[in-house]
């Protein structure tokens, strides 16, 4: 659900600067020109939130929100107070109203959406459709490493995706990138000098814009202390030097829910194929694996009921292999798909050395499969 | 807000805008009690115009309507007095401030001969900009010592 913001203030300018401040957010922000048009706004919307101003005509600010402290409907919306008086006299008056925070004019709008990101939740625009995002799609990486051969070799580690890294080798410069744009994935070094990953992690956190973008902090294997450490500031994982691309590309998709099914997954003539690549580490097997299921039982609801394990492109035929063809088999049965296997004959060979595989019908091409699964194959 | 560098004239300098009798915008907010006066900003409308935009973010042609740069006049006035109204009430000077009004044309500002004038230009991005305050001094909380 959309977050409600209610703006009250004289100056259409004031209204204007906060809707922009708010523009990337999730949120509908509401007008209100005085005091009594923000009541009556405020008892119709129940925003979660109002940015009241002082000094305004009909009603003002104070007595807007004394009117919203006597009202038992009202009195819990929190509200920030927009002044453009910063004396003493008028901040004391101000805190006594009862209010969250204040701003003064002339202010920045990230520092009003921080204010307000501390108040509610905000959630940058599409962030929900951000699950639906997928392996293919362009991602923006920001890396945050005071060794820039750190970020090269992140860099030639995600080459082959489509993912743009954005290396910064000071913090100033990440923060000042962040202020411009929205990664989708920051990964920090945990040895920057001063602690100053950890400093940086808890400023995108604080900050409304990054405050659930996914933060990896990046370390050698051995250093315990500091991955225990960014463990328990709330990093959302750890990437260990020397970097694994295929490792570090699964947790970035994990992190994100990216859909790297299609990858695997294909529907060709009317049958549901796993395509296996030429090499299968744990971490692939792991995300076959994950995908699985759901991919067959969709292809099941979907009228699809045969299903090809296409193994040709695979080099060897390994334990990994035998598990997961095990895994789509027994699937296939439970479900109901009839199926075949695809692979070369080296790859059959060695799958007959292990006796699970005794049952296993291979044929050498895609073709083949169908025919053989259309009954007409001999 | 705006992310324009202003850099102050020096002292008694005109402001460019009024000597080439362009077209200005002017904002005034008034605020009376211990101390009572008007603060005027003004500057070329081509300027405040420009302004508008930064502001908002948008495009000159977007923010070319006369209410938008009017309220976007009376807001900075608005916070430019807020400030100096701050100071004053600090120095236990207590006035209230009243909404700010918009004047265009071609104009001179004068001041009465009981009010205390102050006359600030400052140059921006190629442009005039004047901030002119005057005073008047209402009872005798107004010492040297507050000044």
């Amino acid at each position: 659900m959309k977050s409600k913001i209610l703006t009250v203030d004289d100056s259409k300018t004031i209204r204007l600067i906060v809707a922009k401040a708010f523009k990337q957010f999730d949120v509908d922000i509401f007008e209100a020109a005085n005091g009594i048009e923000g009541l009556a706004v405020a008892a119709r919307e129940k925003p979660d939130i109002i940015i009241l101003d002082i000094t305004m005509p009909v009603m003002d600010g104070a007595e807007c929100i004394a009117k919203l402290k006597s009202s038992s409907n009202l009195k819990a919306i929190p509200v920030i107070m927009l002044t453009a008086e910063s004396g003493r006299e008028n901040v004391l008056k101000i805190a006594k109203m009862g209010i969250k925070d204040y701003l003064v004019k002339p202010f920045k709008e990230e520092l009003l959406v921080e204010r307000v990101g501390r108040i509610i939740e905000l959630k940058a625009k599409g962030e929900d459709s951000k699950k639906l995002k997928r392996y293919d799609d362009v991602l923006n990486i920001l890396v945050v490493d005071d060794k820039p051969a750190i970020i090269d070799q992140i860099k030639s580690a995600l080459a082959d995706t489509n993912w743009v890294v954005h290396g910064r080798t000071q913090t100033g410069e990440a923060v000042d990138y962040c202020s411009q744009n929205l990664p989708d994935v920051i990964i920090v070094s945990l040895t920057l000098p001063d602690a100053a990953g950890f400093v940086l992690f808890q400023m995108f956190r604080a900050s409304a814009k990054t405050k659930i973008t996914p933060i990896f902090g990046m370390s050698v294997k051995t250093a315990n202390d500091e991955q225990a450490r960014a463990v328990s500031l709330g990093f959302t994982g750890i990437v260990t030097k020397p970097l694994d691309p295929e490792e570090l590309k699964m947790k970035i998709c994990r992190s994100l829910n990216l859909d790297t099914s299609y990858k695997y997954f294909q529907h060709r003539q009317g049958i549901l194929t796993l395509i296996l690549p030429q090499v299968l580490t744990p971490v692939i097997v792991n995300e076959i694996n994950l995908h699985l299921r759901p991919k067959v039982a969709d292809a099941v609801d979907s009228g699809l009921i045969k299903m090809v394990v296409d193994m040709s492109q695979t080099r060897v035929a390994d334990v990994n292999l035998v598990r997961l063809g095990i895994s789509a088999i027994q699937l296939c049965s439970e479900l109901g798909l009839k199926h075949r296997l695809v692979g070369t004959v080296s790859v059959q060979e060695e799958c007959s050395n292990y006796e699970e595989t005794n049952e296993w019908q291979f044929v050498e091409t895609f073709d083949e499969a169908v025919l053989a699964l259309n009954g007409s194959y001999v | 807000m705006l992310n324009l560098d202003v850099v102050p004239f020096a002292p008694g300098t005109v402001n460019r805008a009024l000597k080439d009798r362009e077209q200005q915008v002017a904002a005034a907010v008034g605020f009376s009690g211990a101390v009572t006066g008007v603060a005027y900003i003004y500057c070329s409308s081509s300027f405040a115009v420009q302004c508008s935009a930064v502001l908002l973010g948008s495009t000159i042609r977007d923010t070319s309507a006369d209410e938008i740069v009017n309220d976007m006049m009376g807001e900075i006035a608005n916070m430019v007095v807020g400030k100096l109204k701050s100071g004053l009430c600090d120095r236990g000077l207590i006035c209230v401030l009243g909404t700010p009004s918009v004047v265009r044309g071609t104009f001179s500002i004068e001041s009465l001969s009981l009010s205390e004038r102050r006359v600030m230009n400052f140059t921006c991005d190629g442009n005039s900009l004047t901030v002119e305050i005057m005073l008047k001094l209402t009872d005798s909380k107004l010492t040297a010592k507050n000044r």
